[in-house]
């Protein structure tokens, strides 16, 4: 894995040089203009608490109300992730992060927790999600044993674990889930500065959910010196790229209006160049944007939790020669590599940039993606489908080695003995090829109705300069009619696979993650309104009809005389001529007194 | 009794309502004749008979007095006037029968039609002070009903329901209240009115407006109206009269039987015979219910286009929200969309040096690349696919551009298509249409709100390009097609945009038909008219009728065009591939002159797009089998549905009866002693073409035969024949599908040849070859025509399910072989039979599959190799089926009716 970006090697020499810190707090913002007028914005949150004054519930960067939820539930380690989009990675490059914090479309949660056997841990894993999906207002409380799965090796712990732990992953999904402002304020809310100063103070849900692609991460891990001073780490991360133009348009004035005539930028150069007849000019020039322009309000200046940090906190990567203006007292240090700058900034006054419109000279070089995977459904009907999963590997000398995990829904009934590879090279020849020429490794836990999902593991290995495709067949399980959602919905979710890139050189404990998206399975939907419609008016009829009939029936009718005669019978009645009786004495005693 | 000891027991003999029915007295007979023409006229649309002559309360005068007497005639429908025949029928037969013709005519032509209205008059308008017009024969219901519960009540005053008594004379009103639950519109003081005055009747206080017996004595003797008017019930024989009509009511004595119209001894013989007659059963009544059958579901059709069976359209997918958006597709978006259709008009005059007269419009790379360099520079994620296709020696190849737009923030589950194929599904340059698409594919590119991806498709053809495009979605290629190397979601809805000429457009021509006539979701296509024409004023148009005036030719024309398409099962443009996949997708065709423009157009499918943007589920709320008549009226599948259901159910009547005439009834032994048929009875049959073995049963009394026994069918042949005939039809099917064109007009008249000799050949061999008994070659050809329609109604039925149109239209042009038949060399002599026999298999062969297709192409002036090109290219392409219908069902049906009226000739 000799390709890695230069993004992430930053990322990467940021995090190891705060490892080792005790009990800091830092945050930065890595600003990264990508092509399609496209800004990746990078946020990241940092803080370490000692493990003695974590287990003595002291908790000081580290949020109370999240310690309290890990304590509980015996969790060790633990990674949340909510995320909208999909990363366009042929535009874009690769993912920030290499892609370690990201999840697929929906929330993904994962976590060690300590547990003496499989159920013990399973109950922990339970009784987390529920707090969790308090705590961040999710569903993850819809986290079951059906979208619960142990994964053997697509996750690795990040953290150091005592040897004499006994520690079970859970892996759970929801792919439906929508990220929206109601998880982004619980999520700001465990950071020291609760996103009213530092960089967090840009993290506005209007802008942040108009983004085009939008990750959230919250990992948790104890981690242990050689000296053996443990600290729990906490970082928070919120990855999000904008489209510049539309997150410049006013927010009274969203719509995306055709342009004035004057201001339609056309190629002249063309025959028939006219008044009315445009032939649009693509833009060179890279396009003006600025912090408060694009985020809708500037930095209100630094956390001042984040003492003595000498790195930048803002870090813009542009070319050198780009004209960048940023606020007065903001300390500019242009890092070697020729592309980043960063701002340190200060704690009172507010922080903006603005960039103006410029031609473009040199790009910032963006990295080839190490595998491009596309998993899609195909064929048609509501009994049966195929899952076809594209594998391609861009480089033109190395195999990729990487491990390839999903988790289907009971009511997906994969075929795994359909499973068929076709490889295709550069010349286009498809060839068909048995699958075990690829997969190196299978790990497979069939589903059971109604209790669990299929989870499928593989090693593969992907040739260079080919693409492999992997094709099975599933069969669409028939729900019960309470299994349905009870709204309207366009199909059921099938959580995105998650591809592990292992790195090859040197076993650097970091690999790279992909996820596909999520797909959509159409299942055989009864028309529920239709016994509904049924229902109403033949009870309509039957409480018409039986209504008048049953009072018919018991009803007594009687005569006035017999009724009077009856009515001497009942309580009620005797109790009024007492009542008679006595007001009659009443009135009598008073008549006498007269 | 003579009937057949294994005659399953009918529930209720037919022969007894005949009887019935042929026993209604004048005027019952009258005022049903008048109510059942009453409701014909209302059929038609000049001049409203409600109108004329219901009650209405505020035009009551003395001009209108005739409302009065007229209102229980009229009626609201069909259903409204067939419950209150039934339910009048007995009623007034009864009435007429106790009371005589003249006091009847007397009673109901003055107080029982007018009191009644006067006290509904009276109260509705100076009590009630509302107008509500009332009309329908259930007020002579309800005031008989009233009558007859008081004559219950006075020899039956209580029935019990458990300790409690219910006064009888209550039932008409618990009968009222019931009808006025259930039934809706129904006039509960109409009804009320009436009871009442029928209790008046019943209680003889109306007995004043009888005319005297004298008077009525004198009127018939005087004119001798028992001799001349046939079903007259006479003052003398009411209630005891001719018909010997046992009492209905006698005091003192109990209720008589609700048998009781069963006629006297004479009658009951006559009854008798016919039940006993199992020729007629057996021979005749199939044929009739056959008949009846084609007749009801013809006219089922042809009452579709009436207001009261179709519907107004409506948007049944509350998500739609169709044309509540502001589209803003306009202004400077105009001048791009110059600029790219500049820009390709330029390419096509760069193809030919020539000029712009005969300029090369074909898709070529220059052209692909240009679209693409137009997307790629708006931002799209663009793709093309190669495909090829090789259909009767011709090879359809081409490229196919397609360009992804992803929703931001979205997840790539859902998509959206928009098609523009470089050549419309009329083979014109669809150059606007193309610059529009492009336009808009970097419009869109600029919105936010999308949930789904947007793709926009440009094919070179609007024949083959859409169908490799959406076969290599879902992954279902066939080899000579790429696979996509770019895909999104679940497609959602497709749109096709045509724009074929320079000038400005009228309206919007829908196109909506599938492959195979499946249709899109009717509320795709409501969206779009509504869209057009609520938001944009742009009018729309459907199957080519460009001036519909909303007259019931127009709406029924609408639906035959509409059917006609459904039927062929072609695609009739580029949205058609995509119904296979259930892929709701439509046409937009401007077409006509005038001042909309290309924005117009674009600001239409902005529109359409942001509807389907907004659904959460796949369109399935609303309908996917109807028949649209107009833009804005359609006839769902539950109501047109049984129009074709009738034609197919002739077929298995006629092959259940023959089933049951094989095994119970020969006609053998009453043949073996009747003299030889008449002339008369000659010409009968070959009017009809029916058998006719047992003659002239109906005068005999039944004969005491083994006819009782139950005799054994030889199934072995029959079955063999049915099923390999079947099965022969592989080899046209093959044959059309795999030639090389040039050939289709020889093989055409081949096949017309062969249909000619191949019934001929069967014929032959069959009676040569085995040497059965004449009893086992009637019982053996009546089971090969059972075997052959049982599988023609089988399948028309289930085909009616899936494309009612086909399934009709192969019904109607099969029904003959409902009634050919092998004629009995017993019954008819051999020069008649020979006669008989070719005058039938002439007439069989004009319907014959090839002689239909060729008329069809002569009727409509189109090359048969042309039809039959494109026949098998639906075959190889779109997999449409129609051919499959026509070889495997229609064509076997054929030849084994012809083969049996061959058969007559050996």
């Amino acid at each position: 894995m000799t390709v890695l970006s230069l993004l992430s090697l930053l990322f990467l020499a940021a995090f190891s040089s705060l490892a080792s810190a005790n009990s800091d707090y830092l945050e930065s913002l890595v600003l990264q203009p990508l092509p399609q007028s496209a800004l990746l914005a990078s946020f990241n949150f940092q803080s370490n608490d000692s493990q003695t004054s974590f287990d003595e519930r002291h908790f000081r960067y580290f949020p109370r109300a999240l310690g309290q939820i890990l304590r509980h539930a015996n969790t060790k380690e633990l990674h949340l992730r909510f995320t909208t989009g999909r990363w366009d990675a042929e535009s874009w490059g690769p993912r920030p992060w290499n892609g370690t914090k990201e999840g697929g479309t929906g929330v993904e949660l994962w976590a060690w927790i300590d547990a003496v056997d499989d159920e013990a841990a399973f109950a922990k894993w339970i009784t987390l999600a529920q707090s969790l999906s308090g705590l961040f207002c999710a569903s993850l409380n819809f986290i079951d044993s059906t979208r619960t799965t142990r994964p053997v090796v697509s996750f690795e712990p990040m953290g150091t674990h005592a040897a004499s732990d006994n520690l079970h992953l859970l892996h759970g999904t929801l792919p439906g889930e929508v990220v929206c402002t109601e998880n982004l304020t619980p999520f700001l809310k465990l950071l020291p500065c609760k996103g009213k100063a530092g960089v967090a103070s840009l993290l506005d849900g209007h802008k942040l959910f108009d983004a085009s692609w939008q990750s959230m991460s919250v990992d948790v891990r104890p981690i242990c010196t050689q000296t053996g001073e443990c600290v729990v780490q906490i970082d928070q991360s919120v990855d999000i790229v904008l489209d510049i133009d539309r997150s410049k348009r006013p927010r009274d004035n969203p719509i995306p209006r055709p342009v004035p005539n004057e201001q339609l930028v056309c190629d002249t150069s063309k025959p028939y160049h006219s008044d009315d007849t445009c032939y649009p000019l693509e833009s060179t020039s890279e396009k003006s944007w600025g912090l408060s322009e694009i985020f809708g309000r500037s930095i209100s200046g630094s956390c001042p939790l984040t003492e003595g940090s000498t790195d930048g906190t803002v870090c813009l990567r542009v070319p050198h020669e780009r004209e960048v203006h940023a606020t007065d007292g903001a300390v500019e240090v242009q890092r070697p590599d020729g592309y980043t700058r960063c701002f340190t900034l200060e704690s009172s006054t507010p922080f903006d940039l603005a960039i103006p419109e410029q031609e473009a000279t040199t790009q910032v070089p963006l990295d080839e993606p190490v595998l491009r995977a596309e998993r899609t459904i195909v064929g048609h009907g509501q009994e049966r489908g195929g899952m076809r999963i594209i594998f391609d590997n861009p480089s033109d000398t190395n195999a990729v080695d990487f491990i390839y995990f999903e988790t289907l829904p009971w009511f997906l009934r994969p075929y795994v003995h359909t499973l068929q590879a076709t490889i295709t090279g550069r010349d286009g020849l498809r060839r068909q090829v048995p699958a075990s020429q690829f997969i190196k490794e299978t790990f497979y836990r069939p589903a059971i109705d109604r209790e669990r999902g299929t989870q499928l593991e593989l090693a593969l290995s992907v040739p260079a300069a080919s693409t492999v495709t992997l094709t099975y067949d599933f069969e669409k399980a028939i729900l019960r009619y309470t299994e349905y959602p009870p709204d309207a919905n366009r199909g059921f979710n099938v959580a995105p696979a998650v591809i592990k890139l292992g790195s090859a050189d040197g076993g650097a404990s970091h690999p790279i993650y992909i996820r596909t998206t999520s797909l959509l399975l159409p299942l055989p939907t009864p028309d529920f309104s239709m016994p509904y419609n049924v229902i109403i008016l033949t009870s309509t009829v039957i409480a018409l009809a039986f209504g008048s009939i049953f009072n018919l029936l018991v009803r007594r009718f009687v005569t006035a005389e017999e009724a009077s005669a009856m009515r001497s019978q009942t309580l009620k009645s005797r109790l009024g001529g007492k009542l008679v009786a006595l007001r009659d004495r009443v009135k009598g005693k008073t008549a006498k007194t007269e | 009794m003579a009937t057949p000891a294994a005659l399953p027991p009918l529930p209720f003999n037919p022969s007894r309502v005949r009887s019935y029915v042929l026993r209604l007295p004048l005027f019952t007979r009258l005022v049903l004749l008048a109510i059942i023409v009453f409701w014909l006229l209302e059929l038609q649309t000049v001049w409203s008979v409600k109108q004329w002559g219901s009650l209405i309360p505020e035009e009551i005068n003395i001009g209108t007095m005739y409302r009065l007497n007229t209102y229980p005639f009229i009626h609201f429908g069909f259903f409204h006037a067939f419950l209150n025949l039934l339910a009048l029928t007995p009623l007034l037969e009864r009435f007429e029968a106790e009371h005589g013709t003249l006091t009847a005519v007397a009673l109901f032509f003055g107080p029982l039609s007018t009191f009644p209205a006067g006290a509904y008059i009276v109260i509705e308008r100076f009590v009630l002070h509302r107008n509500t017009e009332v009309f329908g024969a259930s007020v002579w219901v309800f005031l008989l009903l009233g009558s007859e519960a008081i004559r219950t009540f006075k020899s039956n005053p209580y029935f019990s329901l458990g300790p409690y008594k219910i006064p009888t004379w209550t039932s008409p009103l618990f009968a009222c209240g019931l009808v006025s639950i259930f039934v809706q519109n129904a006039s509960l003081l109409g009804h009320l009115c009436a009871i009442f005055v029928g209790y008046l009747f019943g209680l003889g206080y109306l007995k004043v407006f009888v005319p005297p017996e004298k008077v009525l004595r004198w009127i018939e003797g005087k004119l001798n109206l028992l001799g001349r008017l046939p079903h007259y019930v006479s003052v003398d024989q009411k209630t005891f009269g001719r018909y010997g009509v046992l009492p209905t009511t006698t005091a003192g004595s109990e209720r008589a039987t609700p048998m009781s119209y069963l006629g006297s001894s004479q009658r009951l013989a006559a009854i008798r015979k016919l039940r006993s007659n199992p020729h007629f059963l057996f021979v005749h009544l199939p044929h009739i219910l056959s008949f009846i059958c084609i007749v009801a579901g013809v006219v089922w059709l042809l009452l579709l286009p009436l207001n009261d069976y179709s519907r107004q359209t409506y948007i049944s997918e509350n998500a739609l929200l169709p044309g509540q958006v502001h589209a803003y597709f306009s202004g400077s978006e105009q001048h791009i969309f110059r600029g790219y259709k500049k820009e390709l008009e330029a390419i096509l005059g760069r193809q030919t040096p020539s000029g712009q007269d005969n300029r090369n419009e074909e898709f070529t790379p220059a052209v692909s690349d240009k679209i693409q360099s137009i997307l790629r520079a708006a931002g799209l994620k663009v793709a093309t696919q190669k495909y090829e296709y090789t259909s009767s020696g011709i090879t359809h190849q081409g490229q196919n551009v397609y360009a992804i737009i992803q929703a931001p923030r979205g997840d790539a589950t859902e998509a959206i298509v928009l098609v523009a194929a470089w050549k419309t599904a009329d083979d014109e340059l669809n150059l606007n249409g193309v610059s529009l698409a492009l336009t808009l594919a970097g419009y869109f590119k600029r919105w936010s709100l999308w949930s789904k991806d947007i793709i926009f498709v440009f094919p070179p053809d609007s024949k083959s390009g859409t169908q490799a495009w959406i076969d290599a979605y879902h992954d279902m290629q066939p080899a000579f097609v790429q696979p996509l190397p770019l895909k999104s979601g679940a497609l959602q809805g497709g749109l096709v945009i045509e724009y074929p000429f320079d000038h400005r457009f009228e309206s919007l021509h829908i196109l909506y038909d599938g492959v195979n006539g499946q249709l899109p979701n009717l509320d795709l296509f409501n969206t779009a008219v509504s869209i057009a024409g609520g938001q944009m004023g742009i009018g729309s148009n459907l199957q080519e009728m460009w001036d519909h005036n909303d007259s019931y030719e127009m709406r029924l024309q609408t639906i035959l065009r509409g059917m006609v398409k459904q039927g062929f099962g072609y695609a009739t443009g580029a949205h058609s591939s995509f119904m296979p996949y259930h892929i709701d997708a439509i046409t937009l065709q401007p077409k006509g002159d005038g001042w909309q423009d290309e924005m117009a157009l674009g600001r239409t499918i902005e529109g359409l797009c942001r509807s389907l943007n907004n659904l959460l589920e796949h369109l399935h709320q609303s309908f996917f089998f109807y028949l649209l008549m107009q833009t804005n009226r359609f006839v769902s599948i539950g109501t047109y549905l049984p129009s074709a259901m009738l034609i197919a159910g002739n077929f298995t009547i006629m092959a259940i009866a023959l089933w049951l005439r094989t095994g119970y009834y020969t006609g053998l032994e009453q043949t073996a002693v009747k003299p030889p048929v008449t002339a008369e009875e000659t010409n009968k049959q070959a009017a009809t073409l029916t058998e006719k073995s047992g003659a002239n049963t109906a005068q005999q009394p039944a004969v005491k035969t083994d006819s009782s026994s139950i005799i054994e069918r030889q199934l072995a042949l029959p079955l063999t024949l049915v099923v390999s005939l079947h099965l022969l039809g592989l080899v046209p099917l093959y044959i059309f599908n795999n030639i090389n064109h040039q050939y289709y007009p020889t093989a055409t008249y081949a096949s017309i040849a062969i249909n000619a000799i191949l019934p001929t050949v069967l014929a032959a061999s069959l009676t040569r070859g085995l040497t059965t008994t004449p009893r086992d070659q009637s019982q053996q050809s009546l089971l090969i025509k059972s075997f052959s329609l049982l599988v023609l109604g089988l399948f028309l039925s289930t085909l009616a399910t899936l494309n009612f149109s086909l399934s009709f239209m192969i019904g109607l042009l099969c029904t003959p072989l409902s009634f050919v038949n092998r004629i009995d060399p017993r019954t008819a002599s051999r020069p008649v039979r020979s006669v008989l026999a070719v005058v039938g298999l002439v007439l069989l062969n004009v319907l014959s599959p090839p002689v239909v297709l060729l008329g069809a192409c002569w009727y409509s002036g189109v090359d048969v190799e042309t039809v039959l090109t494109q026949a098998a290219f639906g075959w190889d392409v779109w997999g449409m089926w129609t051919q499959v219908v026509v070889w495997c069902v229609w064509w076997p049906a054929w030849v084994t009716g012809c083969a049996l009226l061959e058969f007559s000739l050996f």
